[in-house]
């Protein structure tokens, strides 16, 4: 790839198209929640005017915690850029592509996790220590369901990259594809709520630390590093919902004015949905959360059997 | 290779077979169930392209007014005194129980990679699609220990066998399919009856009656 000053300034802009427009989408599922719960609800800006809010204050430091509870908030933030960058966005290939990029952002994405859990434990408070063990074991399902759900569309499109098997112009196709992807969506759908703390895996507004997953794990940070852990994961949620529109709706880089609102609307319709879900349902009880992802596994496995059938 | 709404549905009937494995609550089961019997049974009017004949709309009609509609009614009505309604102890968990219906699933589309079957090429989802619906069903009812379950099983595995007819669709007489569904509603209402009759024989027991001791068959 060139690195003439035209690509740097086009990728530039791509990365700070994406670093903008990451917080939005959870104003969108905080205003949807409030509008079905006939309130009027926060703006649709409240997460920038947090994230602001929270760089002016100051940080407290508790005595028992080490070097990886200061550290674990810079990590994961800087783990959410670099996956802003691998990820394809809409009719933009993602810059950083390879063959196998798959596996590093999936293992990026365990790192920030791993990153999170060894803050929390860090921290010695046990329901810190409760929340940690929770999203280890519902990671482990959650990344098996992911993976079981890239091995289809890898066999599918017979690539290892992400931008290859779901970026602009790439051959996943309704037409061809089919039963399989109606799976592979849903399967994608119900990890996606797995991993960004919604229900029916996580409350995101409870007060009870025994009920919380994610939420309890950054309680303990504050000013800007609970700044950096609220924009990592809106930047995650933003990143899943990239992984998941171009599987519903192919984008085509030719026509791109079109390509671009598909996209965009896109990805409002499926933070709505996320926001329907979650009106609708309460969370499950925490040990049939563990079934439910297995669900989701098997949903992409079955998909992956209907891909092998229909090359027979 | 085009897709069909054939496939979709298909595809679909073995997703809610999952969907009955995992759940716990026998209102869910049937509910799904119901879904499931009201989707196979628009299959015969999109088996063949154009205008559906008269026969077609007769077999959708029949086939979603006793199985979407009729049999859920009756298995309602038979477990409205039952105050558990859900599944307490299956012999294998519902996690184990959904892994092996992903292996049975494979194997369902294996095993009718060795069948010869002259099908329509279009719908070439629809034999491996049948056999796993097929298998979960027969895996329901032989790994729970409710009967209401294990009536619900046995009607899951009646709804592949449904869509594995389907391929005969053109020469099975009318006859033939009204009689089975017949038959269906028959042994449906039968079942409800010898449960509402245990259930009676259980509301009149005693009040330190201990249910584990006779063992949990409703």
């Amino acid at each position: 790839m060139a690195m003439d000053d035209r690509t740097i300034i086009a990728i530039l802009f791509h990365w700070a198209i994406a670093i903008l427009l990451a917080p939005l989408f959870v104003g969108i599922i905080s205003k949807t929640k409030a509008i079905l719960a006939a309130k009027v609800g926060p703006s649709l800006f409240q997460p920038y005017y947090d994230i602001v809010k929270l760089f002016q204050k100051g940080v407290v430091y508790s005595r028992t915690t080490t070097w990886i509870f200061r550290v674990a908030p810079v990590i994961v933030l800087a783990v959410m850029l670099v996956l802003a960058l691998m990820i394809p966005f809409g009719i933009v290939k993602a810059p950083i592509r390879f063959a196998g990029d798959i596996f590093l952002i999936a293992y990026l994405l365990g790192m920030a996790r791993f990153f999170i859990i060894a803050a929390a434990l860090d921290t010695g408070y046990s329901m810190e220590g409760m929340g940690a063990s929770r999203e280890a074991f519902f990671s482990c399902l959650a990344e098996l369901a992911l993976f079981m759900n890239f091995v289809t569309l890898a066999f599918k499109t017979k690539s290892l990259s992400l931008s290859s098997m779901i970026g602009a112009d790439a051959p996943v196709r309704w037409e061809v594809f089919g039963p399989s992807l109606f799976l592979v969506v849903i399967s994608l759908f119900i990890v996606i709520l797995a991993e960004n703390c919604r229900i029916p895996v996580d409350d995101p507004d409870t007060h009870l630390e025994l009920t919380m997953v994610h939420e309890v794990m950054i309680l303990d940070h504050s000013g800007p590093d609970l700044a950096y852990m609220l924009y990592a994961s809106a930047m995650k949620l933003f990143l899943f919902m990239n992984i998941l529109v171009p599987i519903i709706t192919p984008i085509y880089s030719h026509d791109a004015v079109v390509g671009v609102i598909v996209f965009l609307a896109m990805l409002v319709g499926i933070a709505v949905t996320i926001g329907i879900v979650e009106s609708s349902m309460a969370r499950l009880r925490l040990n049939r959360v563990g079934n439910l992802l297995l669900i989701a596994f098997v949903l992409a496995f079955f998909g992956f059997v209907v891909a092998l059938w229909k090359t027979i | 290779m085009e897709i069909t709404w054939v496939d979709i549905i298909c595809v679909l009937a073995v997703f809610l077979s999952l969907a009955i494995i995992s759940t716990r609550r026998i209102v869910g089961m049937i509910q799904i169930f119901s879904l499931q019997s009201l989707l196979i049974g628009l299959l015969p009017l999109l088996i063949n392209s154009g205008m559906p004949s008269a026969r077609e709309i007769l077999v959708a009609a029949g086939t979603i007014l006793v199985k979407a509609a009729l049999v859920p009614a009756v298995l309602f009505w038979a477990i409205r005194h039952v105050s558990m309604r859900s599944e307490i102890k299956p012999l294998i968990g519902f996690g184990t129980s959904v892994i092996i219906g992903a292996i049975l699933i494979a194997g369902a589309f294996r095993m009718s990679l060795s069948l010869k079957i002259p099908w329509v090429a279009q719908y070439d989802l629809l034999v491996p699609c049948s056999l796993a619906t097929m298998i979960l069903g027969f895996m329901l009812l032989v790994t729970r220990t409710r009967a209401i379950t294990q009536v619900v099983g046995y009607l899951v595995m009646e709804n592949g066998i449904f869509l594995f007819a389907l391929l005969l669709f053109d020469v099975m007489p009318l006859l033939v399919e009204m009689g089975i569904l017949l038959d269906i509603f028959v042994a449906v209402f039968i079942m409800a009856i010898i449960v509402n009759h245990i259930n009676e024989e259980f509301e009149h027991a005693p009040a330190t009656f201990n249910r584990e001791k006779m063992g949990e068959s409703i």
